[in-house]
Formats: structure tokens, C-alpha cells, sequence
């Protein structure tokens, strides 16, 4: 087997006598989508932000693409090919689609030892990663703040989609979308992950997980309850780790259920 | 509405206080006698200098969501430093470096490094420690000026060197030097932060400093290079009015801030920081002096210049909340 695109070993986080993360590992292989999953406070959200560069772990060892690193900054994790997707929205709304689009990685062009923004170029490349995504967005030159949730949701995506690298993180991508949208979104997972780039997408949507991960794993108290193949469990038994039944049957063979369709009530119930 | 007149609105809104600026002028040019002249309007655009150098340091910072109080006295100190060191008599030490080309680099750089100096302390507190860059500015502004009066012993410094007041005096194409420095450093700073990828993080990180981190861009080191532009502004601003009065007084330039205030907010920079563009701020700092001259055109008593002044922010402040209004309604 190859080697893990990422690995996390015994990472734990304590913010001052709350113990976040106790002894996480986790491995996740280029172009495979793991979704991460977790009741509310389950740390997962902590652990997204360790990987991203934005937190620093209290203990433990992160390995990327074959080397131990410690990402001081989101602009060093950037830097090594991680790409992050927040659960709030990381967009600057007084700003337009372009600049928000290309923000940290403008295009320029150096006259006289000066950076200079090349507008137009940006403007083009944006229009054409948001066409190419469905999204219909009517001046790219409009500010963010007159745009609606799902369009500005899309921007983020896109901006993803467009970039990639070599790990994207994902944390509660389709909060603000609707149906069509988040079935879009979905598509665009699959996508990046076909090119090769490993995914982790937070949700606490089971249906969700079960329909775009190609691994499950879950979190419960700061550790990881249960890493299994998504053919190989059923939304009932996530349920049952996520809330913490004692489960040991991981490996178990259960491939049939796997896209049970009573998962679609958990969309309604939220 | 059509999308060419919504353009139009757009436009005219974006670009309110040019209007503002040009309809003031055509009124002042109509009803006051003697306003309507080159020698006028020459004035205007030297009188502007100061402060006007001095807003754009500090629409920048205004526009990366802090805010800095203590230009006013950081321009005193660096013109008091440069009186200090070379002006002839009073308190000044009349160091002579000989001609002009070496004496006015050399004045000059002084004077910006001691606002820079001030500037990085600002920022060193604001972004490194993480207080209130309310308090830390408000902090500087109080000592920087007592350190003016403490090296000056409240005195004076007069009779600038000759080789550096010529600057002062020079005109080029019949408008004055001095107001050619403004417009260029209006020019450049409005480059840098229409066009370069500096400018544009200065205004995201006043949008949200949060998403600018995440998205790698070294924000903090952002806002604290913009308190050490608006220091270094400043002190070029200091040293524009030491060869202006030829020397420098210990209350050289108070009241200065609250006009450079007036200018930023009347040109269109938000004070909750992310919204504002540096050629509008030159109009606002244009149309404070328009109004100040023809004030003294009309012999009516300065005093009233604040009163008007004053009411002139509360508008600006109110035209931008109704602009935002319409806006919504627009979109």
C-alpha cells in the first residue's frame, strides 16, 4: 500500500484544563475522500483547524506528503497543498468575486520590481472555474456582501475546486446550500478527489458521508471511535459510534446497507 | 432600471465628494468675489499639503479596520526634529550639510524615520500585544506631544536652512512645490492601493482579518506595516510644515488630526474599516480647505470654520449611511 498522503499520531489539544483532542491517528491516502464524523463538540472542528496550519497541537506528530511538519500558519499548510474550506464563511464581503476568488494568491506581474495585479486575467480565470461549476453569479465585480448565502458558499467551493493542491479539509461545506447545490457540491468532491487529491469533508450529515466518502471515521470525546470503510458500515452503526455504543465490529461486512435509504430522515430532522 | 443607469448611479455614488467638491467651488466661485482665481485655488491646493499627506496614512490605517490618533503629533515631532537639528536660531542647532541636494534628502529622511519610529511602536502594541490601537494611538499622541515640548523646552526653532526651504518656496507650473508633494504621494499611495497586491490586503484585512489568515495572507504583518505608513506619512507631513513655517513651535500642527479625520470620513472611508479609496480622501481634504478659504474670503470669524467642519462629518457620516441605503435598494 502507499504511503499516507496524511498521518496524524496521538495528536491531542487541551485548551487549558478542557482536553479537545486525546490521542487522535488518523491516515488519509491521496484521492481518497474520509469523512470526518462527530456529535457537536467532538473536537472535530479542532482537529481540522490543527491540520490547516491554524492551531498548534499540544502533543503529537503530523506527517504530510511523507515528512513530520508543523505548520506554524494556514499560510505554511497553504504553502505544503492544504486547502481549507471553514464551516463560517472565509470571505471578505466588502471585497468583489475576483479578489475573493484569488484572495492570497493574486496574479501579478512585476514591473520595476513592483508586484502588479493583473485584474483582467484573474477576472477571466474566475469566470471560468465559476462556469464551469453551474453557478450563476451576474457581475464578477460585485461585491460579496450583495451576493446570497449559496452563492457565496460557491465561491469557496470553486475556489477549491480550482486550486486543489494535494489535501483539501472541508469543515461543514454545505451548511448554507440548498438540495441542488449541495448535490453540485458533492460532485466537486468526487471530482478533486478523481485528480488525485485527498479529502476531508466534516458533516454531521450521515447521508452525506455515506454518499461521497470513500472511508468513514469518527470522532467522540476528543478520540477516534471508529475508522472503517464507508462499504463496509452502515449509518446505523455510525450512529452507534458517534453516541458511543460499544462497537467492534468495524470490519464486519455489512456492505449492503450502505446507502440505506433511511439516512435521508436525518436530512429532514435538522 | 437598466444596468447603464444603475453603472451611472453607482459611479455617482462612489465618487460623491468629487461632486461635492466641484459643486462647492462653482457656488464659492459664483457668490464670493475675488474666490474665482488661479491664485486661489493655488492656495487651496498648498494648503492641503499637510493634512492631506497626513490622510492618506491614515485613511490606510482607517481602511485596515484600526485607527491612529497620534499623526498630528507624530508629524509635530519629526517637524520639531527637523527644526531642531536645522534651523539657525531659537533652539535650532543649524547643522549644515551644505547644498541643497544633500540638505533636503537628508532633512527628509530624518524627519519620515522619526515617524516611522512612532509608527512601529504603534503597531508593535496594536498587532504584536494585541491592545486597543485606540488607546495605544491615544497613548501616542499624548506623549509624542509631550516629547515635543520636552526637547524644545517649549520653545522654538526658526530660520530653516535656505537649501531646505527652497521646497517652500519653488513653484512649478505656477502651483507651488509643496502641493506637488501631495498630489504625487496621492498618486503613488493610490497606485499601491488600487494595483498592487499590498493595497488589496490592506483593504480585505479591514473586511475580515479573520478570512485573510486563513486564506495565508500575513495579516498581521499587513496592519502593522499600515501604522508604519501612517507614521512615516506623518512624518513627511512634519516635515512639509517645518519648511512651511521655517522652524517648527511645540504646538506646531495641533487640530491637525481632527481635519485629517474630517477629510477621511468626508471622502468616503468607513470608519469600521474595509471601504474607502485614497483619491476620494484627497477630495475631502480639498473641500475642507475650499471651505476654509472661502471662510477667511468672507471675513467671517475662524471660529466658525469648526462649527462648519463639524457639521460637514455629521453629513458625510449621514450621506454614507443613506448611500449604503440606497445601495441595498439599487442591488
Amino acid at each position: 500500500m502507499t504511503e499516507p498522503l496524511l498521518k496524524l499520531t496521538g495528536i491531542t489539544k487541551h485548551f487549558g484544563a478542557i482536553e479537545a483532542l486525546r490521542g487522535i491517528d488518523l491516515e488519509v491516502r491521496a484521492g481518497e475522500v474520509v469523512a470526518l464524523l462527530g456529535d457537536n463538540g467532538a473536537g472535530k472542528s479542532t482537529l481540522v483547524k490543527i491540520i490547516a496550519g491554524g492551531l498548534k497541537p499540544s502533543s503529537g506528530s503530523v506527517w504530510f506528503d511523507g515528512a513530520e511538519r508543523h505548520f506554524a500558519s494556514p499560510s505554511e499548510a497553504k504553502k505544503a497543498g492544504i486547502e481549507t474550506v471553514y464551516q463560517d464563511l472565509s470571505l471578505c464581503v466588502n471585497a468583489d468575486v475576483v479578489a475573493n476568488f484569488f484572495m492570497g494568491r493574486e496574479i501579478t506581474r512585476k514591473v520595476l520590481g513592483i508586484p502588479i495585479l493583473q485584474e483582467k486575467e484573474m477576472e477571466r480565470i474566475t469566470g471560468q472555474a465559476i462556469a464551469e461549476a453551474g453557478t450563476r453569479i451576474p457581475s464578477l465585480r460585485t461585491n460579496v456582501e450583495h451576493l446570497s448565502g449559496g452563492q457565496r458558499q460557491a465561491i469557496e467551493l470553486n475556489r477549491f475546486v480550482h486550486f486543489g493542491g494535494k489535501l483539501v479539509l472541508l469543515d461543514e461545506p454545505f451548511a448554507a446550500l440548498g438540495v441542488e447545490q449541495t448535490a453540485r457540491g458533492m460532485e466537486m468532491i468526487r471530482q478533486v478527489a478523481d485528480r488525485g487529491v485527498g479529502v476531508i469533508v466534516i458533516t454531521h450529515i450521515m447521508a452525506q458521508a455515506f454518499q461521497v466518502a470513500d472511508r468513514i471515521a469518527v470522532i467522540r470525546h476528543g478520540k477516534v471511535a471508529g475508522d472503517v470503510e464507508t462499504a463496509k458500515t452502515s449509518p446505523e452503526q455510525a450512529v452507534e459510534m458517534i453516541t458511543g455504543g460499544t462497537l467492534t465490529i468495524a470490519g464486519m461486512d455489512r456492505a449492503g446497507t450502505g446507502r440505506d435509504p433511511a439516512q435521508q430522515g436525518e436530512e429532514a430532522n435538522r | 432600471m437598466t444596468p447603464a443607469r444603475r453603472r451611472t448611479i453607482e459611479f455617482l455614488l462612489d465618487n460623491l465628494v468629487w461632486l461635492m467638491l466641484i459643486t462647492v467651488l462653482v457656488i464659492f466661485s459664483l457668490t464670493i468675489p475675488r474666490y474665482f482665481q488661479f491664485g486661489i485655488f493655488a492656495n487651496i491646493l498648498e494648503q492641503s499639503t499637510y493634512v492631506g499627506v497626513m490622510a492618506i496614512g491614515l485613511a490606510m490605517v482607517i481602511i485596515s479596520g484600526n485607527l491612529d490618533l497620534s499623526v498630528e503629533s507624530t508629524a509635530a515631532l519629526s517637524a520639531m526634529v527637523t527644526g531642531l537639528l536645522f534651523a539657525s536660531s531659537g533652539i535650532g542647532l543649524g547643522i549644515d550639510l551644505g547644498p541643497a541636494i544633500v540638505m533636503i534628502p537628508v532633512s527628509m529622511l530624518i524627519a519620515v524615520a522619526v515617524g516611522t519610529l512612532i509608527g512601529f511602536i504603534n503597531g508593535f502594541f496594536t498587532v504584536k500585544i494585541g491592545m486597543s490601537a485606540f488607546i495605544v494611538t491615544l497613548a501616542s499622541f499624548i506623549w509624542v506631544r509631550g516629547l515635543v515640548v520636552a526637547i524644545s523646552g517649549g520653545r522654538s526653532a526658526q530660520s530653516l536652512a535656505p537649501e531646505i526651504r527652497m521646497i517652500g518656496i519653488e513653484r512649478l507650473f505656477g502651483i507651488p512645490l509643496l502641493a506637488w508633494i501631495s498630489v504625487l504621494c496621492f498618486v503613488i499611495f493610490a497606485f499601491i492601493m488600487a494595483k498592487t497586491p499590498f493595497g488589496r490586503y490592506i483593504t480585505l484585512v479591514g473586511g475580515n482579518e479573520a478570512a485573510t489568515f486563513r486564506a495565508g495572507i500575513p495579516s498581521g504583518r499587513i496592519l502593522w506595516m499600515s501604522f508604519v505608513l501612517a507614521g512615516a506619512l506623518a512624518g513627511l507631513a512634519g516635515w512639509l510644515l517645518a519648511i512651511r513655517t521655517s522652524g517648527a513651535t511645540a504646538n506646531l500642527g495641533v487640530g491637525m488630526l481632527f481635519n485629517a479625520f474630517a477629510a477621511v470620513v468626508i471622502g468616503g472611508v468607513s470608519l469600521k474599516g474595509g471601504i474607502g479609496k485614497l483619491p476620494g480622501v484627497y477630495a475631502g481634504v480639498l473641500l475642507i480647505y475650499s471651505i476654509h478659504t472661502a471662510i477667511n474670503l468672507m471675513r467671517l470669524p475662524a471660529h466658525w470654520t469648526q462649527v462648519i467642519l463639524g457639521l460637514l462629518v455629521l453629513a458625510a457620516v449621514l450621506l454614507d449611511t443613506l448611500k449604503l441605503r440606497l445601495r441595498e435598494r439599487l442591488l
